[in-house]
């Protein structure tokens, strides 16, 4: 390098610092877009021709149908209103879907997964609306329990979650819990088990007769933290776990978690779940579960339909029972909420879309469909076999308080830590303290600066 | 680095009134100057500036929705401190063995037995072959290898097929194999292009030189490190830059493949640079880590520079 | 010049195995591609040729509409960075201005930058400018960074050529412009295209940018709608395999046809990807 190059460059950078001081304000400020407000209608008819970009992750069978249905039926009921649908898998949603709400063509209706990662962020940001005033309008606030509407609320500012603002309605229940083989529970001699230690008693039973217990594959991360919750809220209880989860009380280190982290770090270790689950997809395990080569398989209702069709009267599903509790206690809510984006042009269209694919008549288009929506009809009896069971248990965990949220809504960057942090437990790498601090650390970074 | 101009001889001077020379100087260099203004606004606008900014993100803390707050140098120590993202530059210091190192011994080694591979027929069709690897998408190369490794893939069969079940795993799931893993694909990418740059700098030597050589007594391993090796150097630079540079950026591979686990065993930090930019609204430390890995790669690149023979640019 | 038998056999024999090396994986995935799809098995020969796959993967993935998006943003591209590395090319190898080193200096940048090191910013300031989600967003980056490679080449060609040839057309009073296009770029084109083969081939296979840039399915390039596809078909690896072979096809076609240029280019070539 000459010299005269040299102090070109020096001149280039300093002009470029220059530059960029004057311009010393920090990263986003006035990015935020405003949010629209004004009179809300019921009227679609007379919106003209509209196109509703919808972004949704409802990949799973039968969920996806009644999906399908129902966008028809809302077409068909306003020819004037077409519906773009774009599906992708939940964890591409995530991905995804907070690039495209911030973009400039921001899709109209979206599926958006509770808690501080995703809605959080979102409602800070300004990306969603608030449905308070449509809420007005359809009248929510008397169709859904309040703990449901809760979970899908947070402040204006999107600092606290379940605040006072609503920003999304939900189609689906959803509880995570263990579908088991009939068959093999029968061969074995043994009954589907309500509480954690029969859990354990039959995985015991089913390893000592040369059947992998539970089928489990881990390698896209997110069924660590259904493995969690369960083990977590069977010995934890369910008023701890939402302390925990709102930020209100606890810590992840307290005994029950690291209870429960040695006990699936134990089940690791005794063979009673996959081996070399890190690598094996959740869609792998679960065909070896509907192909009848394992006893048990945690995950959520939205695979009803799936496992029905599968298993049809082999399958059943049950929750477990904390000790000294007398209701079953487990991770679950809703499906992710169906939310208002706040550049959309057509917010009356959106918001009367949204309520038509969640009222009454789609719960019924999703019982066709095998699977459980958010409010059950009270007239509704369900059908001997998986759905009564699964109905049950929503049933019984709404009315008792037994639903726990799911975990990774603690923090905005829990699903990260918590997902990581799992497949570290079930293959040994940390200790079952460790593992808790891992959480902790996380944890009290976000809840003490909140 | 010098650029070479070459001025114009025997210009002529149109008869009667004369410009004078500075001027008609200052109108060249000026038109000159706009044939390369419209690449120089594009380099500006889409990657100079953009990454002096990125340098200025690293300074705060944002989560790309609202408005950022400062932060210092903070970033930086966490890269120190935090072990996640110190160990992702860990994990691509270990790429860098498997998309680089190997690679070049391996293709040195044959280079040194098969020297004179050139002059071969049918050299071209190997020559191919060899560096079909390099033209595909990485997400290609990826799936490919995601499909291969799996649990049922062509790597497990093949163990069992020869009786080696004992050596079969989940090679992307296991924290203990995970990141080799994804490294041998860098070595399989790698090699053949290692391969064929090392034979074409070899066929670049006089004949008569290995001749002499031979005539003197002198043994393969002398022949190899007296005129191969030093042949050879500025094509092991070039490698030994496209492969480093290569297995330091790896995203593509560890997005598809792993996303960075399991846990955080194949973490790498362009991955993580882009996970907490756009996913969990870390831009200040996704920056931070953005700017310690570029200056890392033009550090390297510097560094492996000075291998390079003066006479090749 | 002579090699021993046995000398030759040995060179085959390495080049045999480490041609197979590179191969077999290959193969592997064009044998995935026609095996029947499913979930669960694994790897095996298939009984017959079973071509459903590819049909699938094509309407199933959208891959026509990945795959124009793809066309668009490299021809495009393609064209912008020949024009202006071939005219920028020239300037620094046969002009003389003010500044040259400073701006070849900033040029060659582009070279070692990777995009990781520009795309966060970038990304958010493009979408202030309302350009993300377009196919804009795709293309100006990659001008960029392919102009650093193709000034770099283009002036290296330009600097070997015939200086006497030059010099005749300027005496013959031709501007700067006429003798670059007319005189030194047509017997330039075979270098010219290796430029493009390379630009090609790197705008194609890129993913990281379309990842960040384009969130609207019908904008997605070709790998990127690979890596969305493999997110819903996770394990089933044949129809994975078909989607892959479908993306990767055009490059690949290309590069058995013009072998010499791309391997000539990318070795000759600075490290620049």
């Amino acid at each position: 390098m000459n010299g005269k190059k040299r102090s070109w460059t020096g001149v280039i950078a300093v002009s470029v610092a220059v530059a960029l001081s004057l311009t010393a304000c920090a990263p986003g400020a006035g990015s935020a877009p405003a949010e629209s407000s004004g009179p809300v209608s019921k009227d679609v008819a007379g919106a003209g021709d509209v196109t509703l970009t919808v972004w949704d992750q409802n990949t799973d069978e039968g969920i996806t149908d009644a999906q399908e249905k129902l966008n028809a039926a809302f077409s068909a009921k306003y020819p004037n209103v077409k519906i773009d649908r774009v599906t992708q898998s939940f964890a591409d949603l995530k991905t995804t879907l907070k690039l495209a709400l911030s973009g400039d063509n921001p899709p109209d209706v979206v599926q958006a997964n509770q808690g501080y990662p995703d809605m959080g962020a979102f409602v800070q940001g300004g990306l969603i609306r608030s449905l308070n005033d449509y809420d007005g309008l359809y009248d929510w606030s008397s169709y859904y329990p309040e703990s449901l509407l809760k979970i899908n609320s947070f402040s204006a500012d999107g600092k606290t979650w379940q605040g006072d603002n609503l920003y999304g309605i939900s189609q689906t229940g959803e509880v995570v819990g263990i579908y088991y083989n009939k068959k093999i529970l029968t061969q074995l001699g043994v009954e589907a088990p309500t509480s954690l230690d029969e859990l354990e008693k039959d995985m015991a039973a089913a390893k000592a007769a040369g059947i992998l217990p539970m089928a489990y594959g881990d390698i896209e991360k997110s069924p660590g933290i259904h493995l969690f919750g369960v083990v977590q809220a069977a010995i934890a209880g369910s008023d701890a776990v939402n302390k925990l989860v709102t930020g209100a009380d606890g810590a992840w280190t307290d005994d029950a978690s690291v209870t429960a982290a040695k006990t699936i770090q134990d089940w690791s270790s005794k063979g009673y779940i996959t081996e070399g689950a890190n690598g094996v997809s959740r869609d792998d395990a679960l065909a070896q579960f509907e192909a009848g080569q394992s006893a048990f398989y945690i995950v959520g209702t939205w695979k009803q339909a799936a496992i029905s069709e599968a298993m049809g009267d082999d399958a059943g599903f049950t929750t477990l029972i904390p000790k000294g509790a007398d209701s079953p206690v487990t991770t679950g809510g809703e499906g992710l909420a169906w939310a208002v984006t706040t550049g959309s042009k057509h917010p009356d269209v959106a918001a009367a879309y949204i309520d038509f694919i969640n009222n009454a008549d789609a719960a019924k288009t999703f019982i066709d469909e095998n699977s459980l929506p958010s409010v059950i009809p009270a007239d509704y009896t369900p059908k001997p076999g998986l759905e009564s069971d699964v109905f049950d248990t929503y049933g019984k965990v709404t009315s008792s308080g037994g639903l726990v949220p799911y975990l990774d809504y603690s923090t905005p960057t829990f699903y990260d830590t918590l997902t990581s942090a799992v497949q570290q437990l079930t293959d040994k790498q940390v200790t079952p303290e460790a593992f808790t601090e891992i959480l902790q650390k996380d944890y009290s970074g976000f809840v003490g600066s909140k | 680095m010098t650029v070479t101009t070459r001025l114009r001889s025997g210009e002529t001077r149109p008869a009667g009134a004369a410009p004078s020379r500075a001027r008609r100087r200052r109108v060249a260099s000026l038109k000159a100057f706009l044939y390369v203004a419209p690449a120089l606004a594009f380099s500006l606008i889409f990657l100079i500036v953009p990454t002096l900014q990125t340098a200025w993100y690293s300074l705060y803390d944002w989560n790309g929705l609202s408005v950022a707050t400062w932060a210092g140098v903070q970033n930086y120590i966490d890269i120190v401190q935090d072990e996640q993202l110190r160990d992702s530059f860990m994990h691509v210091g270990v790429l860098v063995v498997f998309y680089s190192f190997l690679p070049i011994a391996i293709a040195l080694l044959l280079t040194m037995v098969i020297s004179r591979a050139h002059a071969l027929r049918g050299m071209s069709f190997f020559r191919t072959v060899l560096f079909l690897p390099q033209v595909i998408a990485s997400v290609v190369i990826a799936t490919t290898w995601l499909s291969i490794y799996s649990p049922n893939g062509l790597l497990n069969t093949l163990l069992r097929a020869i009786g080696l079940d004992s050596l079969t795993r989940v090679w992307l799931g296991d924290f203990n194999t995970a990141l080799v893993s994804v490294g041998f694909v860098g070595t399989w990418l790698n090699v053949g292009l290692c391969l064929v740059l090392f034979l074409s700098g070899v066929g670049n030597v006089q004949p008569e030189l290995f001749e002499a050589a031979r005539l003197d007594g002198a043994s393969g391993l002398q022949e190899f490190f007296g005129i191969t090796l030093p042949a050879l150097r500025g094509q092991i630079t070039v490698a030994l830059t496209l492969t480093v540079v290569s297995s330091l950026k790896t995203f593509d591979l560890v997005y598809i493949t792993t996303r960075g686990g399991p846990g955080n065993s194949t973490s790498v930090p362009a991955f993580e640079a882009y996970n907490r930019a756009f996913n969990s609204g870390q831009v200040g430390s996704a920056a931070s880590v953005a700017v310690v890995l570029t200056i890392g790669i033009l550090l390297i690149t510097a560094l492996i520079g000075r291998l390079q023979p003066k006479d090749t640019e | 010049m002579k090699l021993s038998l046995g000398e030759k056999l040995v060179t085959y024999l390495v080049l045999v195995i480490f041609a197979a090396f590179a191969l077999v994986p290959l193969l592997g995935v064009v044998i995935t591609a026609v095996s029947p799809s499913s979930s669960t098995s694994g790897f095996r020969m298939p009984q017959s040729i079973d071509l459903g796959n590819f049909v699938e993967a094509w309407d199933r993935g959208h891959f026509a509409q990945y795959i124009v998006s793809s066309i668009i943003v490299t021809v495009t591209v393609i064209v912008v960075t020949t024009v202006l590395s071939v005219m920028a090319g020239f300037a620094f190898a046969r002009l003389k201005f003010f500044g040259s080193n400073i701006v070849f200096f900033v040029l060659l940048a582009g070279l070692l930058l990777p995009a990781e090191a520009f795309i966060i910013p970038l990304y958010f300031n493009l979408r202030s400018a309302h350009v993300t989600d377009s196919y804009w967003a795709l293309i100006l980056p990659q001008i960029a960074q392919s102009l650093a490679f193709g000034i770099f080449w283009m002036r290296n060609q330009f600097m070997s050529f015939p200086g006497e040839v030059i010099e005749a057309a300027r005496l013959d009073g031709a501007t700067d412009l006429r003798t670059l296009w007319q005189i030194i770029v047509p017997p330039s084109i075979p270098s010219i295209m290796t430029m493009c083969l390379l630009v090609a081939m790197w705008t194609w296979n890129e993913f990281l940018i379309p990842l960040v840039m384009v969130t609207q399915d019908n904008l997605r390039t070709a790998p990127l709608g690979l890596a969305f596809f493999q997110g819903q078909h996770a394990t089933d690896y044949s129809l994975l395999a078909a989607a892959g072979i479908i993306i990767a096809a055009p490059i690949v076609v290309l590069y058995f046809f013009l072998q010499k240029r791309f391997i000539s280019g990318m070795l000759d070539g600075i490290s620049s990807r």
